[in-house]
């Protein structure tokens, strides 16, 4: 990578993160819960991404996580309690179940993993509906409040927007670090070659524990956010059918790509909407649309960037080595 | 060609201002289940909705303005419902209708009150009206008017002392089912049997054994058409000879076509039912059915008579003023007489409850037969 090409790509950063600020300002209140939910859908979908893209172990549970720290924001929100607590009680919570989840991918593997998520997705819905004490069961809990932050009130949209894109930037900032840190990398081998990763003294063990812990907080993270944004919860948007929402911005957007969770959540979160003008037809226009995309890319919407810029690279290297090579042959 | 949108879009801004001059159509926002979990509910609840903006606009509209509605979906959840209502909100509609799902309801109808715009919903769950929102109107009984009619008929002409609940457990069944045992806990009736079952579920053996097993002296069956079909084909293939009562969807008229033989016997309360011996019910019905090929359920008549809300509602005022319409309806009776596309003489109260004819029927040799008819309360 030259400097000129990372000076490009912060520039790029810089004007990206500048439009989500500045854009937003004169947006409508749907526009902007629109953009909340994008950025809340980011989160939950960069949690499934570590644990799918990096660590390579498949999850139909994150929708359950969700549901998780929704309700446990609800629950402690109507009760008088600031949601930062709850944001601390959802996280252990969603990190010890995410934890004891990962015992099974230490036994199985792949679409076997993923029937044994399939089932907690199950069993975390039955809990919501059918616990009525705690969760109020099918009637869902109303009246969810905004938080307050550092003194400002977040019940208008805009300043929720922000709250919800302040989230997001922490947690972009933090999963930055983690990929590019030890853990990061015995997430990838782990992926790669749980064998070699083995052998090169990785505790594979461990590590695909916290690859399903660290996931599933992110998980409850969003789901602290997604409470109060609709400030009304039942268990009915927490069903396998947000799992596997979730898990499809995942891999549209490019499984194991650091933006890949932001792409797919803006396709799977604003492109129904760009599409709703079609009327009844919006919801097969949108399944046509990323059915079409995994067959031209079966590595997400990242994938035809990395696929590209793979391609330039390599014409570069060849015409250097082509150069080079004519060099040799013309040397006397 | 994009001279000819050009030309088409100064037409249409042209056309619009003369419009406006002589009265700009009405503008109304339906957001409704129209996919997912609830899209029966919703399909039914817009298409109804289409059929009474065609016959209005087609007698020349409210006061000289046709009616022009925008369907949004839900996608039969909340967060979605949300979103939809939001961005209707934003485009400032006369009316907004729908949801249809209580859970749905609850989530819009704070954001609908802060605008002050009307939402006529499809909503049952008895809190709904209990929040004191001023904004907000039922097309039907709420479950906390039409509960208590079946347990006094329970009570008083079944003389039950002890009885099985069977619900389906959705905010739809479990809202019956809630206000129900509070009405039999009044008669002190018994529940000997409290069964919760799936939307969608097939199977009902084992559900119906323990009915068996229970020996109540009445069942009360609260489930949707189709699962209300199976549980009755059930009940006679075990032999379950103890009444069977329902509340509108045990005794609607699909449940008599899936359910054949096993429906004869079972009885119920209805409110809004197309198979109300009502003229022009049946009229709607053929219209219904003869524009969009099958017979609706009582979602496709709530859509039908929110729209006729709306049009009585203006007409009372004399002009489209979307601040006073919540006042006007508050309060305001609508008869058939006058107002036939409303089809019973109904009763809104302050807190946007319904108030109408009911119906208690049986089904007799696969025909529904009206033994008692409920008055209006007042």
């Amino acid at each position: 990578m030259t400097a000129i090409g990372k000076y490009w790509r912060i520039a790029l950063g810089v004007a990206v993160i500048a439009a989500l600020i500045i854009v937003p300002m004169n947006f409508n209140r749907y526009g902007l819960y629109i953009l909340s939910q994008w950025a809340v859908m980011t989160i939950a979908a960069m949690g499934l991404n570590l644990t799918l893209g990096y660590a390579g172990q498949v999850s139909l549970a994150q929708g359950a996580f969700v549901g998780i720290g929704a309700y446990a924001a609800a629950i402690m929100t109507t009760q008088g309690m600031p949601l930062i607590v709850a944001l601390g009680v959802a996280i252990v919570l969603c990190f010890a179940i995410g934890w004891i989840l990962g015992y099974p991918a230490l036994r199985v593997q792949h679409h076997y993993l993923a029937f044994v998520t399939l089932a907690f997705s199950t069993l975390a819905f039955l809990v919501f509906r059918n616990e009525d004490w705690l969760t109020k069961g099918i009637y869902g809990i109303s009246n969810i409040p905004r938080p307050n932050v550092l003194g400002f009130a977040t019940n208008r949209p805009l300043p929720f927007y922000y709250f919800c894109l302040g989230s997001l930037g922490i947690v972009s900032l933090v999963m930055w670090w983690l990929i590019r840190s030890p853990w990061g990398r015995a997430f990838v081998a782990l992926r790669e070659n749980p064998v070699r990763a083995l052998s090169l003294g990785i505790d594979t063990r461990r590590y695909t524990l916290m690859a399903f812990a660290i996931g599933s907080a992110l998980g409850g993270v969003a789901g602290t956010l997604y409470a109060p944004l609709t400030q009304y919860i039942d268990p009915v948007p927490f069903n396998l059918s947000l799992s596997l929402d979730l898990l499809m911005m995942v891999i549209v957007g490019g499984s194991g790509f650091f933006f890949g969770p932001f792409l797919g959540a803006m396709i799977a979160v604003l492109l129904p909407e760009w599409l709703r003008f079609t009327q009844g037809y919006y919801l097969m226009l949108y399944a046509v649309a990323v059915m079409l995309l995994l067959i031209y890319s079966p590595t997400g919407i990242l994938g035809i960037l990395d696929r590209y810029l793979t391609e330039r690279r390599t014409k570069a290297a060849s015409a250097l080595r082509a150069v080079a090579k004519s060099r040799l042959e013309t040397a006397p | 060609m994009r001279s000819g949108i050009f030309a088409g879009l100064l037409l249409a801004t042209v056309s619009a201002a003369t419009a406006l001059a002589q009265g700009a159509p009405i503008k109304l926002a339906d957001v409704a289940e129209l996919s997912g979990g609830g899209a029966t509910v919703g399909n039914n609840w817009k298409n109804g909705i289409d059929l009474a903006i065609e016959e209005i606009n087609a007698k020349g509209g409210v006061l000289g303005r046709k009616l022009e509605v925008t369907h949004a979906d839900s996608q039969s959840n909340p967060g979605v419902a949300r979103a939809q209502v939001q961005k209707a909100l934003d485009n400032e509609p006369y009316v907004l209708l729908g949801p249809g799902y209580s859970g749905s309801v609850k989530v819009t109808s704070p954001l609908a009150a802060e605008a002050g715009i009307t939402q006529i919903m499809g909503g049952e769950a008895a809190e709904l009206t209990q929040g004191g929102n001023k904004f907000l109107f039922r097309t039907s009984f709420g479950q906390q008017s039409s509960m208590p009619k079946v347990a006094k008929y329970i009570n008083d002409e079944l003389k039950a002392k002890s009885v099985a609940i069977v619900w389906v457990n959705n905010d739809f069944g479990k809202g019956g089912r809630d206000v129900i045992s509070k009405e039999f806990a009044k008669y002190n009736i018994k529940v000997a049997a409290d069964l919760s079952t799936e939307a969608g579920q097939a199977d009902f053996a084992a559900d119906v054994s323990k009915i068996k097993a229970a020996a109540p002296d009445a069942a009360f069956i609260y489930l949707n058409e189709e699962e209300s079909a199976r549980i009755l084909k059930e009940l006679k293939r075990q032999a379950v000879a103890v009444p069977l009562v329902g509340e509108t969807t045990l005794v609607g008229q699909k449940v008599v076509e899936l359910a054949g033989d096993a429906a004869n016997g079972a009885r119920g309360h209805v409110g809004l039912t197309t198979d109300a011996p009502v003229d022009l019910v049946k009229a709607f019905r053929e219209k219904f059915v003869k524009k969009y090929n099958y017979v609706p359920d009582h979602n496709g008549l709530k859509g039908y008579l929110a729209i006729y809300m709306v049009k009585a509602t203006t007409e009372k005022m004399g002009k489209v003023d979307a601040k006073k319409f919540a006042d006007t309806l508050h309060g305001l009776t609508i008869k058939a007489a006058s107002e036939p596309g409303i089809l019973m003489d109904v009763t809104f109260d302050e807190k946007g409850d319904i108030d109408r004819q009911g119906f208690l029927v049986e089904i007799v040799e696969g025909k529904q037969v009206v033994k008692q008819v409920l008055p209006k309360l007042n």
